[in-house]
């Protein structure tokens, strides 16, 4: 490949970011300017500052998908063990499927009764428990190819030895699973970060997370603010794939 | 006895997390749609599934999100085929290998605004069109969102699965040793043309299978892309079901319960028929 095309194909690349970076810092935007008419850093100062609630929003997301990819990530580790050991393995992994036969907003509109019966319909724990429904099977997928007979092996030997389950977990199978379990932590996490459908129906918009804030200044017509909010929203993965490079996206894609 | 309790635990959280919530989700819509659950529950009725099964639209509905799906996933296929067949080890080392990646932090509800700003009769290109002399007023814009055609849903998907699949196909591409593959057939005598469609294209196409369709299927659902940037008189099934149970009238709730689970039905349909040939293709392996 020719380096034109290379730098060609980088420009198309981080044109987005540059266009909803653009706007965040514009204020006025008529027609038919290509650029915005006039520059000012008051929209991000917005976030720092508190106001419009954006400052919440971000910390409430944060805290949302830090939730969820913990709870997904612990639970689903320790089932798929179970799932992954059991003779009839294929049979019982075919259920992890269950969730992807429905989109997730449908799947939302589906349950928003029991949601609305055990009283968890517009509430944090809400839309926690229902990203749990699409994460958890995700990660019981991701982690049943971890599991094989040499760590089998490795936890037979902890018990011969005299320990413990507990210690065989702390002592083994977690450091062992340090890499896999960073991995799916941080996709599970970003699955829940992009999240907005299933979101908005479950919390009925009284959980106010970064998605549903970009939907909200679009349907005001707000587009400096929605430029803002879509920035926060991308900058997380953004910075997660600075650090990690390709590693957390690479495992999820490659087969 | 401990472990043998564990084990019963951990099995039973794992249906509870997975299989309850389906089951009870599509349980309830089909009770629903029946008239036998819900604040309109007349007693068991077939009418709402033969209103939805006799209405045109709702048939439009599922032919537009196949539609869209197929354009969006052929689209994207064509274009990461050719991007990583052009320039292989381009995706897996240098500088694009990093930066090919970042298209994939971009959320869907993001693209959709993106796209918006862009494609939109006041977006940045009909304003750079402007510019240029070659429309004199923004109504001279083709509507490329909101559209009937669902230009601006596909261009959306086409930007977000190309990455993707470019970034899998590129690793498929090292993984199965494709190059060895095609050095092979250039041995054999095959030109360029056949070594891309007789020999890369096939490999990578079945091999890949299951993801693309699985993309296939999560298009097809979208929610965030139609719902910015779709059509109000052409919908994706997504969004006439949430918008048909968010309406004030009633009556048409146990109808967008219908459409869920007739929704439901033919992907799950899909689904089997994608694990049956599956386990043909292993079988055959």
């Amino acid at each position: 490949m020719s380096r034109f095309t290379k730098i060609a194909l980088i420009g198309l690349i981080l044109f987005p970011f540059a266009f909803l970076l653009m706007l965040s810092v514009g204020r006025q935007w008529p027609y038919p300017a290509v650029f915005p008419e006039q520059w000012a850093l008051s929209n991000w100062q917005l976030v720092l500052g508190g106001s419009e609630g954006l400052g919440n929003s971000v910390l409430l997301s944060v805290l949302l998908s830090l939730s969820v990819a913990t709870l997904s990530t612990g639970l689903s580790f320790w089932v798929s063990r179970h799932i992954a050991y059991h003779p009839k393995r294929e049979a019982w992994l075919s259920l992890a499927y269950f969730p992807y036969v429905f989109a997730p907003v449908i799947l939302a509109a589906c349950l928003q009764f029991f949601f609305i019966v055990a009283g968890l319909y517009g509430t944090f724990g809400g839309v926690l428990l229902a990203q749990l429904f699409i994460t958890f099977p995700y990660g019981v997928i991701f982690f049943s190819s971890f599991w094989n007979e040499r760590l089998r092996s490795m936890e037979e030997l902890v018990k011969t030895l005299g320990g413990s389950t507990l210690q065989a977990y702390a002592k083994v199978l977690v450091p062992v699973a340090k890499g896999a379990l960073m991995t799916c932590f941080f996709q599970l996490f970003l699955i829940s970060w992009f999240e907005y459908g299933l979101t908005n129906l479950i919390g009925v918009g009284k959980v106010p997370t970064l998605t549903l804030r970009v939907f909200q200044y679009v349907n005001e017509a707000n587009i400096f603010l929605a430029a803002l909010a879509s920035c926060l929203l991308i900058l997380p993965p953004v910075a997660l794939l600075w650090l990690n490079r390709a590693v957390v996206f690479r495992e999820r894609i490659v087969p | 006895m401990q472990q043998r309790w564990a084990a019963y635990g951990g099995r039973s959280l794992f249906v509870l997390l997975s299989a309850v919530p389906i089951v009870a989700g599509v349980s309830y819509a089909l009770l629903y749609s029946l008239g036998l659950t819900g604040v309109m529950a007349e007693g068991f009725t077939l009418v709402h599934w033969q209103e939805i099964l006799g209405d045109a639209a709702f048939w439009r509905t599922l032919g537009f999100s196949l539609y869209v799906a197929a354009v969006s996933i052929g689209v994207a296929l064509g274009l990461s085929l050719a991007l990583v067949l052009r320039s292989p080890q381009a995706y897996t080392k240098g500088m694009l290998s990093f930066f090919i990646y970042l298209p994939l932090s971009i959320p869907a509800i993001v693209m959709a605004f993106f796209i918006f700003q862009l494609l939109g009769k006041g977006g940045w290109l009909s304003r750079v069109s402007h510019q240029l002399g070659l429309i004199s007023a923004l109504e001279q814009f083709p509507d490329w969102v909101n559209d009937n055609y669902g230009i601006g849903i596909i261009v959306a998907h086409v930007i977000m699965a190309t990455p993707f699949f470019t970034i899998f196909f590129a690793n498929l591409y090292q993984n199965e040793r494709l190059g060895e593959y095609l050095h092979l057939a250039a041995t054999l005598g095959a030109n360029g043309r056949q070594r891309i469609f007789r020999v890369a294209v096939p490999v990578l196409l079945r091999r890949g299978l299951a993801t693309v369709f699985l993309y296939f299927m999560f298009v097809m659902g979208s929610y965030e892309i139609p719902l910015l940037v779709g059509s109000q008189s052409v919908q994706m099934v997504s969004v006439r079901t949430i918008q048909r149970l968010q309406r004030y009238n009633l009556g048409d709730i146990p109808e967008a319960y219908a459409i869920s689970v007739a929704y439901t039905v033919l992907v799950a349909v899909l689904l089997g028929g994608l694990l049956w040939y599956n386990r043909k293709q292993m079988g055959r392996a």
